[in-house]
């Protein structure tokens, strides 16, 4: 192995959807296709909702076991972030703030991280702006200035159709391509 | 394929508002048949019958009421509007459709949809979360069986068909299939990838609603090698054709108005559709298909301008219109509105080649 050889980026997706056939996940796939064209990457998935009773009982962070740690310390050690989740109730579902709630508060500072929300409607959009984003403004992370929505209408069952989000999805993506690429070489 | 212009119905059995009658099932499957008999002796092009499983439509079987149809009328074609293919057997649709091709001597059609309802889902034994899966493979189904006999089929949802032998066959070459496309962008992509026909539901707002819609449609089309200037468009909305404008929308408002109070919910109850409301989507920016023979003839061509549709269905008995009203309107279409659009649609057509 050379020394000039790229590390990939490490992408780590936390899944805020309860479904195990998801639209959050079938955009996140389309997410991560364009991203793996842009450079080499590597990515796992860090789902809420199975993390269970130990995950969910937790109220600080020595609360949580071994295993509920270790996904937490890869959220906070990724070199890019990509929070997902539905719209529940005008805002994100509890158990993925309740992941957050659980990071330490500076793992995050100056972390690349990509928004990305499903809906039922475009009304629902800028649930993206108004509560996920502020989150990571709380975290002092590197949020991608483009965050990306799609609604139910553009999907056929978890497949993402509507070339509009694509097209969105490439744009947010090229913005901070260099910057991806600069972070997996540095590390 | 020169501009076709029919009607289509839910069947409904709705409370009339204004003198309080409740048709009784029996009579409204009668009054479905003389509808389409009327709009065939006027020259409409086409008569569609929905599907729902409810008891306020008696339109749960439209193959069924489409061969009674078949059986009072001579050219009209004879199509569901729409079949909830998610919902159903294909083999049983296509077998009931072929028999209805026959039996009309090769007018029938489908238009195959998932339904804006989901009654159906529960009283046929299909999960709901199986929405999209269902009707992608269902249409699969239903295609090849149109495409191929004896069939050799494998998918998620039902045993697989070897060497099935699927009868009748179609009366001519084929069954038109299109797809019922509510505006999602993703029924618009995946219909033009399939580069079928696309039957648009509108039912109001303002009426380039689906500028997107169609644009998406062609565009996904042409990106799967579909000719996609070819493929028909055909707009399904709501309206009234009267002896005047102010005839036509003091006649149909309290009827539609009660269907929308019936059928549109929001907090899981109706709402008013005041008179204002409706008289705005009665303008000629907005969808509704209510007014003069002009007025119907001109927005007719305007869904011809935007959309390039090639086929308008009007749906004039929404709310349990009273059948004599309902019947004038038919005539209207036939005799004073389809003229003016097929005349209209032709000189354009003839100019632009």
């Amino acid at each position: 192995m050379t020394a000039e050889a790229p590390r990939p980026l490490r992408v780590v997706v936390v899944n805020g959807s309860p479904n195990e056939r998801s639209k959050t996940m079938g955009l996140v796939d389309v997410i991560l296709e364009n991203l793996a064209r842009e450079l080499p990457i590597e990515h796992s998935r860090i789902d809420v909702y199975r993390l269970g009773p130990a995950f969910t009982g937790a109220i600080e962070r020595e609360d949580v076991p071994p295993e509920i740690e270790a996904e937490l310390r890869r959220a906070e050690t990724a070199d890019l972030l990509i929070p997902a989740a539905p719209v529940f109730r005008g805002s994100y579902p509890g158990l993925f703030k309740h992941f957050f709630d659980l990071v330490d508060q500076y793992a995050l500072a100056n972390k690349p991280v990509l928004l990305a929300a499903t809906g039922g409607g475009e009304h629902h959009a800028l649930m993206l702006e108004h509560a996920m984003r502020p989150l990571f403004g709380f975290f002092q992370a590197l949020t991608v200035p483009v965050a990306v929505f799609a609604s139910s209408g553009d999907f056929d069952g978890t497949v993402l159709l509507n070339p509009r989000v694509h097209g969105r999805i490439e744009i947010g993506l090229k913005d901070v391509a260099g910057l991806l690429r600069d972070r997996a070489a540095s590390q | 394929m020169p501009f076709e212009i029919g009607i289509m119905t839910f069947g409904e059995v709705t409370k009339d508002p204004v003198t309080g009658d409740l048709p009784s099932p029996r009579r409204r499957v009668r009054e479905t048949v003389e509808q389409a008999r009327v709009a065939d002796q006027v020259g409409l092009d086409v008569f569609g019958v929905g599907e729902h499983h409810r008891s306020d439509f008696i339109g749960s079987a439209p193959a069924v009421l489409l061969a009674a149809a078949a059986e009072h009328t001579e050219d009209i074609k004879l199509t569901s509007a729409v079949t909830v293919l998610s919902s159903d057997d294909p083999v049983r649709v296509w077998e009931q459709f072929a028999t209805l091709d026959l039996l009309s001597a090769g007018r029938a059609e489908i238009i195959a949809g998932r339904g804006s309802y989901t009654e159906s889902f529960p009283l046929f034994g299909y999960d709901l979360a199986d929405y999209a899966d269902l009707f992608r493979e269902k249409l699969d189904l239903l295609l090849r069986i149109r495409e191929q006999n004896p069939l050799t089929w494998c998918g998620r949802f039902r045993a697989p068909p070897h060497e099935a032998d699927i009868a009748p066959r179609a009366d001519g070459e084929t069954i038109p299939i299109w797809v019922g496309v509510g505006g999602s962008p993703a029924s618009a992509v995946s219909t033009g990838r399939l580069g079928l026909p696309m039957a648009l539901a509108l039912l109001l707002g303002p009426i380039d609603f689906h500028a997107q819609t169609v644009e998406l449609y062609r565009e996904a089309a042409a990106e799967a090698g579909h000719d996609a200037a070819a493929l028909p468009i055909s707009i399904n909305a709501h309206g009234f054709v009267g002896r005047s404008g102010r005839h036509a929308r003091d006649t149909m408002y309290p009827y539609f108005a009660q269907g929308m109070w019936e059928n549109n919910h929001q907090r899981g109850a109706g709402f008013t559709l005041s008179r204002p409301v409706f008289d705005a989507q009665a303008s000629p920016g907005a969808g509704l298909l209510v007014g003069s023979a002009e007025e119907v003839a001109e927005k007719l061509l305007a869904y011809h301008e935007l959309y390039g549709v090639k086929r308008a269905l009007v749906q004039m008995g929404f709310g349990g219109v009273p059948q004599k009203d309902h019947l004038e309107a038919i005539e209207r279409l036939g005799t004073e509105v389809a003229p003016i659009v097929r005349r209209e649609v032709a000189a354009r057509e003839g100019s632009a080649s």
